[in-house]
């Protein structure tokens, strides 16, 4: 796997640190520290557009991520469990890299795939081969590389002659079949699962969680997991935290985890 | 400010591999669901050539030649940069809900963004432009040794027009009237603009108000190479008003960019 693109990158946002880099021999795969991320929230879009020139505009705060600290380390599977909006697809984001901690440090080592929101992420204008092959680009790979790939993303999306048709005229089931196929075959160093594994009909959820629990025997390649599911939790996670309000309220071992977040 | 320098630089360092075929695929978005494809990229422009011609030459009977060359090659030097600029203004300003996946659903930096969206449009505007040469020496008009300076002139307009872009997106995403209000400018950039009428017929105060509109300047540099038969670099009076929004344009930009960049996938 080429991986010449993204080099080491420390990113100084404030108070908010990145650490970032494709250091797949580091023990810690993910570390936050008292990371916080808080959303800003206008009365409407002109008072955001006024802010973006003056400190002077009154808005409201909501913190998705609060003080949130962990640990993940090489190789482990770790399950966020937490009801809605206890900030556990925030955290997700911030692995992922798409969005950005107000405060607190974050410590990122190896490459990133992530099944978040599985349906979004494609081009509706281009087909799916198309979308297919940017995403090989993205994503760094050769040209051979990429050859090799796709023939398996296209079998394991079960997608067929569809494959050519433009993006917008597949069903939300189709898409997420590819997006799934995509983000499991390109062998990252930590793979993020959002509610993914509910994707498609019972066979094909079955042939996910197959695809996810092979990852996750490669012992170097680590999972964070975010789930309301709490049977697929124990199935493939070994360690559980449980969020509330965008705080730690629990770290332990996945029964533990588990145990606790039902009792609450 | 030179640390946002530096990072966008080396963003588009790191990324440089897949600029090219990032602009590539938004030239197949530009036309897919066609049967005709390709044919469509240039389609427009020729059209919308031969209309101007049409109401300027035939219609309202402006000059026939201009420094002794053709009036439509005079028009076609200055319509087919506007082409490449209207996109840049319109679109080029928004690009980030032309692309809402790779601002918050795939890490990939934001400048990126406008650099290969303005690269997928100065493709289609080198292709116009190779093609009225060849045109050109096909029916015999002379091309002179100023056709030299056209990729220098394209260059310019690459950066000004990504840094444009990498200037308003932000705001763009963040406020949609924002976006709203550069499209509707855009009409009288391009009728304020001179290039569908001659800048020398303006009064002295009017030339050097027009010579702050870098629309006015793109053109003129292209015609310079076809028509004037000038080196761009020659004409401080237009040149240096120019420099000076080039400047603006990168100052604004790099502020957006520190200060918003990171709030853009929080609003997408």
């Amino acid at each position: 796997m080429s991986s010449s693109v993204r080099s080491d990158t420390a990113l100084d946002l404030g108070s908010a640190t990145i650490i970032r880099d494709e250091d797949r021999t580091n023990p810690v795969a993910v570390r936050f520290e008292h990371v916080r991320k808080t959303y800003k929230l206008f009365k409407n879009d002109r008072q955001r557009l006024i802010a973006s020139f003056t400190d002077r505009v009154k808005y409201d705060t909501i913190n998705a991520s609060d003080d949130l600290t962990f640990t993940c380390g090489r190789g482990e599977a770790l399950a966020f469990l937490g009801d809605n909006g206890a900030g556990k697809s925030t955290a997700l984001k911030m692995i992922t890299g798409v969005c950005f901690p107000t405060s607190g440090t974050i410590e990122v080592h190896g490459r990133v795939s992530a099944l978040l929101e599985l349906s979004a992420g494609f081009d509706m204008r281009l087909s799916g081969m198309e979308n297919v092959q940017m995403r090989c680009q993205l994503w760094g790979l050769s040209e051979e590389e990429s050859k090799e790939l796709i023939p398996q993303i296209v079998e394991f999306s079960e997608l067929g002659k569809y494959i050519d048709q433009p993006m917008r005229t597949y069903s939300s089931g189709m898409r997420a079949r590819l997006g799934f196929a995509f983000a499991s075959s390109i062998k990252p160093d930590i793979l993020v699962v959002d509610e993914a594994l509910s994707v498609g009909d019972r066979k094909f959820s079955a042939k996910c969680q197959q695809r996810v629990s092979d990852i996750m025997a490669n012992e170097n390649v680590t999972v964070l997991f975010v789930t309301h599911s709490t049977a697929q939790a124990r199935k493939f996670c070994t360690r559980g935290i449980v969020l509330d309000h965008g705080r730690t309220m629990f770290e332990g071992t996945i029964d533990e985890a588990v145990d606790f977040y039902e009792a609450t | 400010m030179f640390k946002t320098l530096a990072q966008i630089l080396s963003e588009n360092w790191q990324w440089r591999h897949q600029i090219w075929d990032l602009a590539k695929i938004d030239l197949v978005k530009t036309y897919r669901g066609a049967a005709l494809g390709k044919v469509w990229l240039f389609t427009k422009p020729t059209v919308y050539i031969l209309v101007y011609w049409f109401t300027l030459s035939v219609g309202m009977r402006a000059g026939s030649t201009i420094n002794g060359e053709p009036f439509l090659l005079w028009l076609a030097a200055g319509v087919f940069p506007w082409f490449f600029m209207s996109d840049a203004i319109n679109t080029g300003s928004d690009v980030y809900r032309r692309y809402p996946y790779l601002v918050n659903r795939i890490k990939f930096p934001l400048s990126v963004i406008s650099t290969f969206y303005t690269l997928s449009l100065l493709i289609i505007f080198a292709a116009t432009m190779a093609i009225t040469t060849l045109i050109c020496v096909l029916l015999g008009v002379h091309i002179s040794r100023y056709i030299l300076q056209l990729p220098l002139v394209m260059v310019v307009m690459f950066v000004f027009w990504t840094a444009w872009s990498i200037a308003l997106s932000p705001l763009s995403a963040i406020s949609k009237d924002f976006a709203n209000l550069v499209k509707t400018l855009s009409t009288p950039f391009f009728w304020l603009s001179g290039v569908l009428f001659q800048l020398s017929s303006l009064p002295p105060l009017g030339q050097h108000i027009m010579a702050f509109n870098p629309v006015a300047w793109c053109a003129e540099a292209v015609r310079c190479c076809f028509i004037y038969k000038k080196w761009f670099w020659t004409r401080p009076d237009e040149l240096i008003p120019f420099l000076i929004v080039f400047l603006v344009v990168v100052l604004v930009a790099l502020r957006n960019y520190r200060r918003l960049s990171k709030e853009v996938p929080d609003v997408l």
